[in-house]
């Protein structure tokens, strides 16, 4: 894939995170999709904001602990039952209750890496480059005390200069062109 | 965080009127009536059953399930003015209230302890040896009340259980009339009245903890008197937290059709209590399992009867049940985010543990019977235990609601109170 060229979107700074909200909930209402906004700590509302849907994470999490649950107390019954079994204090080897804690234990486990590697399939990380660090002020700001509403390229009514007059209505302390 | 009001003045952004909403008085004569038709139904069941023998063993259950919502609300109380938090500021007039109700549990306690030779065998037999002869109780329970005597007597039941009594109207009294004080003082002594009522709560946990070990096992243990388990205590304090929370749970919704807790409840704090209760509704499945897994790998004559009598005879089925009901429902409901948002589903699940949580003292008191243990089977008496609890909880929810009416629904003079009125997500 040859790289790609040209302008990624309009980065626009704020100050507060109620600036951020009200300029994010205005463009999407606007008929803005292709944005995304980036604050220095989780801001629930921002995701609101700009059409935050449901994704697949919780349903992954659950499957793999069932997979995990139902892994391990099959391993245990196989193991008791079938490939070795021991008579221990004379129960039968089929001793569910003897089972439940390390098929519990797994349960955890397997949701656990379930959760976190799904999470990264689903949203693409690691990634090693992403355009807007190319803007100094995003460098600084982002991961301090600054709000950014980046309105993208891709978007259909993108054109740099109405994009960018368009953004200068909300007030933002800066608007910057952000290169790919 | 200061904020500057008058003592006299509600803080800007409450509303003026903080008294219970006139619909308490609606709840509190449902409550009535639904109390009246119980009793008429329970009276019903003794007459088709030819027998009171069950009335007092629901009434023991019913007994133990109000002195949960009571001495258990009493325990939350402390806790929340240790831990803080606005969910502690959200639940702590009904907590409160429900710490109020002490009278009442003691009143259904003097019932229990007048029957005491028709409940509990240890006082049933003052001859041993005679007792053991005539084949009444065996070897096990013989040896058993014998060797516990000095504790399990009639005078040793009645007075702990009156100390414990004692103790808990104490804190009861000190933490609801300082709570009035501290709304009635300036807001510049705030951080005085928070360390003064931390500094009760405390050491009040830790005496609720051994106080509440101690009356359970006089009045739900005992009833076998063979038997013993060292986390007893800790599952019934769980349990108290299990049922206080979804309790608490359905006022805080409930009054939230009405100010003040219109304003006062957002759904930040109502999906942290869901939390809250989700994690005591894995804590007492983790003890409650734990319990019998180490009796059941024991598997020692000294301890695993109890779960024998529990499990054989299609006990098994009730046991069943009970995991369901107990655990694996509000578990896989409390799971979910949306249902913890939701005031609607959130209330059902929260009424559904309530219940689960009085199906679970089923489990733990009928067995205990000689004429039920391993032996699961239709009278009418057993049908007492869904009429007998429920009049009595509906007389306690009566009493709870004219305690909710007494004072303001929200503390004032609490630095939580400018927080809880700012709209969700305030840097936002």
């Amino acid at each position: 894939m040859p790289p790609r060229e040209g302008t990624y979107g309009l980065l626009a700074e704020f100050d507060t995170p109620g600036d951020l909200i009200r300029a994010a909930r205005q463009a999407r209402q606007d008929g803005w999709r292709r944005m995304d906004c980036y604050t220095p700590y989780p801001v629930e509302e921002a995701a609101e904001a700009i059409g935050f849907h449901r994704n697949k994470v919780p349903l992954l999490t659950l499957v793999g602990g069932l997979m995990g649950l139902a892994a391990m107390f099959l391993l245990e019954t196989w193991i008791s039952v079938v490939a070795f079994p021991l008579n221990i204090g004379g129960r039968p080897t089929y001793s569910w209750p003897a089972f439940i804690i390390p098929a519990y234990e797994w349960t955890i486990l397997w949701a656990g890496l379930s959760a976190a590697f799904g999470m990264m399939a689903l949203n693409g990380l690691p990634e090693l480059y992403h355009p807007l660090f190319n803007a100094p002020n995003f460098r600084n700001g982002a991961t301090t005390d600054k709000f950014f509403l980046c309105l993208e390229a891709l978007d259909p009514k993108f054109d740099l200069v109405e994009t960018k007059k368009y953004l200068k209505n909300f007030q933002p302390l800066s608007v910057v062109e952000v290169e790919y | 965080m200061a904020h500057e009001t008058h003592a006299s003045t509600n803080p800007p952004g409450l509303p003026a009127e903080l008294g219970a909403p006139a619909f308490v008085d609606g709840w509190k004569s449902r409550a009535l009536t639904v109390g009246v038709v119980f009793t008429v139904i329970a009276a019903g069941l003794a007459a088709a059953d030819h027998s009171t023998e069950h009335v007092l063993r629901a009434w023991l259950l019913g007994t133990v399930l109000s002195f949960g919502f009571s001495v258990g609300g009493l325990a939350l109380l402390m806790v929340q003015y240790c831990s803080g938090g606005k969910w502690g500021l959200l639940l702590r007039r009904p907590l409160e209230a429900m710490s109020r109700t002490l009278p009442l549990v003691f009143v259904y306690w003097l019932v229990v302890a007048f029957s005491m030779k028709r409940l509990y065998l240890w006082a049933q037999v003052d001859d041993v040896a005679g007792a053991l002869k005539s084949g009444f109780i065996n070897a096990a329970q013989a040896h058993a009340i014998e060797f516990k005597r000095p504790m399990l007597n009639p005078t040793a039941f009645v007075v702990t259980s009156v100390v414990c009594f004692a103790i808990w109207g104490f804190y009861t009294w000190r933490l609801n009339a300082l709570g009035l004080e501290r709304d009635a003082d300036v807001a510049g002594n705030t951080p005085y009245w928070i360390k003064k009522l931390e500094n009760i709560s405390g050491p009040g946990i830790v005496v609720y903890s051994l106080t509440m070990t101690a009356a359970v096992i006089y009045w739900v243990m005992s009833l076998d008197p063979t038997w013993y388990s060292s986390v007893y205590g800790l599952l019934f304090l769980v349990g108290q937290g299990y049922m206080v929370l979804a309790f608490g749970i359905i006022v805080a919704i409930s009054l939230s059709k009405g100010e003040p807790f219109k304003t006062i409840l957002r759904q930040t704090e109502q999906h942290d209590l869901g939390k809250f209760t989700f994690a005591f509704v894995m804590l007492n499945i983790y003890l409650a399992f734990g319990q019998f897994l180490i009796i059941w790998s024991g598997n020692l004559p000294e301890e695993i009867p109890w779960y024998l009598d529990r499990i054989r005879g299609h006990w098994g089925i009730i046991i069943t049940l009970d995991f369901l009901f107990h655990w694996l429902i509000p578990f896989t409901m409390l799971l979910s985010r949306d249902i913890k948002r939701n005031k609607k589903r959130l209330v059902r699940v929260c009424q559904w543990m309530v219940f689960a949580r009085a199906f679970d003292l089923f489990w733990l008191i009928e067995p205990n019977f000689k004429d039920a243990a391993r032996n699961l089977h239709f009278s009418w008496g057993i049908l007492e235990y869904a009429a007998v609890p429920v009049a009595m909880i509906s007389f306690w929810v009566a009493f709870f609601c004219t305690r909710l009416k007494t004072r303001p629904l929200v503390q004032t003079n609490d630095p939580h109170v400018a927080e809880i009125l700012e709209p969700e997500h305030v840097h936002a």
